[in-house]
């Protein structure tokens, strides 16, 4: 392999893999932003995104681009859900940060083992109707793929416009850095919760969705990734969207290079050790 | 009664034993020390890989492998503890829990050392007592745990464990009363982590043969459950949340309730989703667990 | 007089460009009780954090004297300036929740022998050891369940002395000591206050707004203003200086 393909590989590799990540990291973030602790549950919302547009495609047999829609409003419905009866009354019964995060992993649990219950222990992959291959500097790439890229970037970019430069972004980032200063300035606290929980369960849940068409989906498709998820926010700057991006990005440019140049999980491995000097070195105050 | 000791059932209680033990320590480690550590499987995983290496590979003896195997986890962690334990509880919950990750990666790729996913044996107990060796080896872990849980109950009223207490409750005002709190914590780790890995290599022979699947991340928080529910404050939390977890499906349920085949595969994801579920509602409703006190502490 | 305890010269902190301290030179200790006073914003707070470590320095030097031996402590941490006998109270209020009044003075008066992962079995040494001292200060302070925690607020800031006190410091700075204590208490830190630097040597400096406390209990007063100690001298001269009346006494009766 000559070093310019290796570059070229390794970039549009990278972007790929990163693509669906973005998604996942920017939603996550906006949780992390807003109720300060690390969901770890948000794994199971990417996961039944994914599953959300099986039943859709796979099961009752829509346009998988079609099927996207119903799965990624419904990803946001079950992301208040959860925001409404569990996480909102275990903030007003003063429950702390660590245990709130150890309560995000019951309820994990509890979502993916009981949709294992539901859907079993296959393997699903969706239908497409038509795909071909196109050629990006000699690496392979099907039109479902660059469908997927195209409207990752559509999606970040619309939340990122949304929460940058409306009206309503404002309301969210006001709330999340002044609870008591957004109350006086007329912002309903619950009204902008509901919200952020839901941009949120859609972003992951498409990120789900986008993960499965790349491969396919399974229970534990959201518990594989959420590690990096984590990792991508903490290193990206705390609740930073513009930093879950580029962080997004570089994660997954770097796992595919260790991963060209050496086995698989060695990308992993790689970034975990990364990520516990970063930790160290920039003292993040998580 | 009698198929409920049958050699099956002591092989179990052991490993029931093992996961008490394991749940101890975290009680140790979270309620008296304050370190919030989601890697438990890394450093009980990397005591039973070394454990294992040392005693296949290099023929060393039994006693001897499992003591080196404790010291190399204890190293390690001391390692991680000096760059972590002085960053703030959520990363060291996210720097232990990539640890494990790591640890379960590494036994996986290198495949020259641990023949990657499929694993590598046969480890043989340390004595060959005929039909008795399983029971006689039972006995040895249960003589470890409850000298394990002298060891923690005695810390509770100790000026050891008043310290710990100080660094977990008050950090800086632990310091300005002179205790070098990130050397004490880095200490307490090391020593934690190295009993972790000690019981890790002490699972090895139960398992007899080890691969990477059985170190995932499922353990941590399996033992982090059944702590929580038992009662995260007290001394026998572990032991009555490993029994009300473990105990309860993978001894008493899969022996004694006859489970139709075709429903047998499902019994694990209902004994995961309940899990969840029960620490969910321990959480909101019992923060301090079965033993614990109803109320949540109110704070400052 | 005595010996000097603590020698800071040309001490500057600097918060977003602007001079928050600045010492050219000055020494502590050399009086047993000694007062801080300034107008808010002074930089008292900042000065003595500057001397607990709780606060970089940006330039200069703080020495620090022990049996005669000179020591720069600008790189100490905080637990060795406590071994070394420079201990601060604190003015927020801190305890250890999960520690009652009595274990929380055991902890101060265990040192790094007594806490060692494998000695777990000289809790009776050390209760034996320090019983004297322990009942003297719960007597004198006559708390209502030593074996409980502290409850009130005052409870709470009253162990935070005590706690300092037990570990005989040389040097203690007190930051508002009695702020939010009953009044017969106030009386009684007072007395002991006087009590350990005459008896034990120990060196005081008190931060305080109440300034009816620097006039009785100071040997010694420090005017600080904008930065900079300006004046320093007995109560009286203190009172009496035109520049303090100017600057903060009749802000303070306003």
């Amino acid at each position: 392999m000559t070093v310019s393909t290796f570059l070229s590989s390794t970039l549009v590799l990278g972007l790929l893999e990163a693509a669906p990540l973005v998604l996942a990291a920017v939603g996550f973030t906006l949780i992390f932003c807003l109720n300060g602790f690390i969901n770890v549950a948000y794994s199971e919302n990417i996961t039944l995104g994914a599953y959300f547009a099986v039943i859709f495609n796979s099961i009752l047999g829509w346009n998988f681009y079609l099927s996207i829609i119903p799965a990624a409003l419904l990803s946001g419905v079950i992301s208040v859900l959860t925001y409404l009866l569990l996480f909102r009354p275990a903030f007003k019964r003063g429950v702390g940060k660590t245990e709130l995060i150890i309560l995000s992993v019951g309820l994990s649990y509890f979502i993916r083992y009981g949709s294992k219950l539901l859907f079993g222990n296959d393997l699903y992959n969706f239908n497409f109707s038509s795909t071909s291959y196109l050629s990006f500097f000699g690496i392979g790439i099907t039109t479902v793929q660059l469908a997927c890229i195209g409207l990752v970037v559509i999606i970040s970019l619309g939340i990122y416009l949304f929460i940058y430069k409306t009206n309503y972004g404002e309301r969210m980032r006001a709330l999340a850095d002044n609870e008591e200063l957004a109350m006086i300035s007329g912002i309903d606290p619950i009204k902008v919760s509901i919200l952020i929980w839901f941009i949120a369960g859609t972003a992951g849940g498409l990120a789900g969705l986008f993960y499965g068409a790349f491969s396919f989906v399974s229970s534990s498709l959201g518990w594989n990734l959420i590690l990096i998820i984590i990792m991508v926010t903490i290193v990206g700057g705390i609740g930073s969207v513009r930093g879950a991006l580029i962080a997004s990005a570089c994660v997954g440019i770097i796992t595919s290079a260790v991963t060209l140049l050496s086995k698989p999980l060695y990308g992993e491995i790689v970034l975990l050790i990364i990520f516990i000097g970063i930790l160290k070195l920039r003292k993040v105050r998580v | 009664m009698e198929q409920l000791f049958s050699g099956y059932m002591i092989y179990s209680l052991s490993f029931l034993l093992i996961f008490i033990a394991l749940a101890t320590i975290l009680h140790l480690q979270f309620s008296i020390g304050g370190i919030v550590n989601f890697g438990i499987v890394g450093f009980w995983g990397l005591g039973m890989y070394a454990f294992a290496l040392l005693n296949l590979k290099l023929n060393i003896p039994f006693v001897p492998a499992v003591l080196l195997a404790s010291a190399l986890t204890g190293i390690v962690s001391m390692a991680l503890g000096r760059i972590i334990l002085n960053l703030d509880d959520q990363a060291v919950l996210v720097g232990t829990l990539a640890f494990a990750t790591i640890i379960e990666y590494l036994a996986t790729t290198e495949k020259w050392l641990t023949n990657g996913v499929m694993g590598f044996g046969t480890i043989k107990f340390p004595f060959d007592l005929g039909a008795n060796t399983l029971f006689v080896y039972f006995l040895v872990v249960l003589v470890f745990l409850i000298l394990l849980m002298f060891y923690v109950s005695k810390i509770k009223t100790s000026p050891y464990g008043r310290l710990l207490l100080s660094i977990k409750d008050n950090e800086i005002l632990s310091q300005s009363l002179g205790k070098p709190t990130f050397r004490h914590k880095i200490i307490f780790f090391t020593v934690t982590c190295s009993l972790i890995g000690f019981f890790g290599a002490m699972t090895a022979p139960l398992y007899n043969y080890i691969f990477p699947r059985m170190i995932g991340p499922g353990i941590t928080f399996t033992i982090w459950i059944a702590l929580m529910l038992g009662g995260r404050k007290k001394l026998l939390g572990g032991f009555i949340g490993i029994l009300a977890t473990i105990g309860l499906f993978d001894y008493v349920i899969e022996t004694v309730v006859p489970i139709p085949t075709q429903y047998a595969e499902m019994v694990p994801n209902v004994k995961f989703a309940l899990y969840g579920l029960t620490l969910m509602l321990v959480l909101m409703f019992r923060p301090l667990g079965i033993l614990g006190d109803k109320k949540r502490e109110v704070k400052g | 007089m005595r010996e000097k305890v603590l020698h800071l010269r040309n001490v500057i902190k600097r918060f977003g460009g602007r001079t928050v301290v600045d010492i050219k030179d000055i020494t502590f200790g050399t009086h047993g009780i000694e007062g801080l006073i300034g107008p808010n914003g002074a930089g008292k707070t900042t000065l003595i954090g500057l001397i607990s470590r709780k606060v970089s320095m940006d330039q200069g030097q703080i020495l620090y004297y022990q049996d005669k031996n000179e020591m720069d402590i600008s790189k100490k941490s905080l637990d060795e300036l406590s071994r070394m006998g420079l201990v601060r109270t604190n003015q927020i209020i801190q305890d250890f929740e999960s520690l009652s009044i009595r274990d929380s003075l055991l902890l101060s008066l265990a040192n790094s022998k007594h806490e060692k992962f494998y000695n777990i079995f000289n809790e009776k040494e050390l209760r034996k050891n320090t019983e004297k001292e322990i009942e003297k200060y719960l007597d004198y302070f006559n708390f209502e369940d030593p074996d409980g925690h502290a409850l009130s607020a005052g409870e709470k800031k009253l162990l935070d002395i005590i706690r300092c006190m037990v570990l005989k410091p040389k040097f203690l700075l007190m930051d508002e000591p009695t702020a939010g204590l009953p009044h017969d208490q106030t009386d009684k830190v007072i007395e002991l206050m006087k009590k350990k630097t005459k008896e034990e040597g120990m060196a005081i400096l008190i931060v305080e707004h109440d300034l009816d406390l620097i006039w009785t209990v100071s040997e010694n007063v420090y005017f600080m203003s904008e930065g900079e100690i300006l004046i320093k001298g007995t109560p009286d001269e203190i009172r009496k200086n035109k520049t303090v009346i100017n600057k903060y006494m009749g802000e303070s009766e306003c």
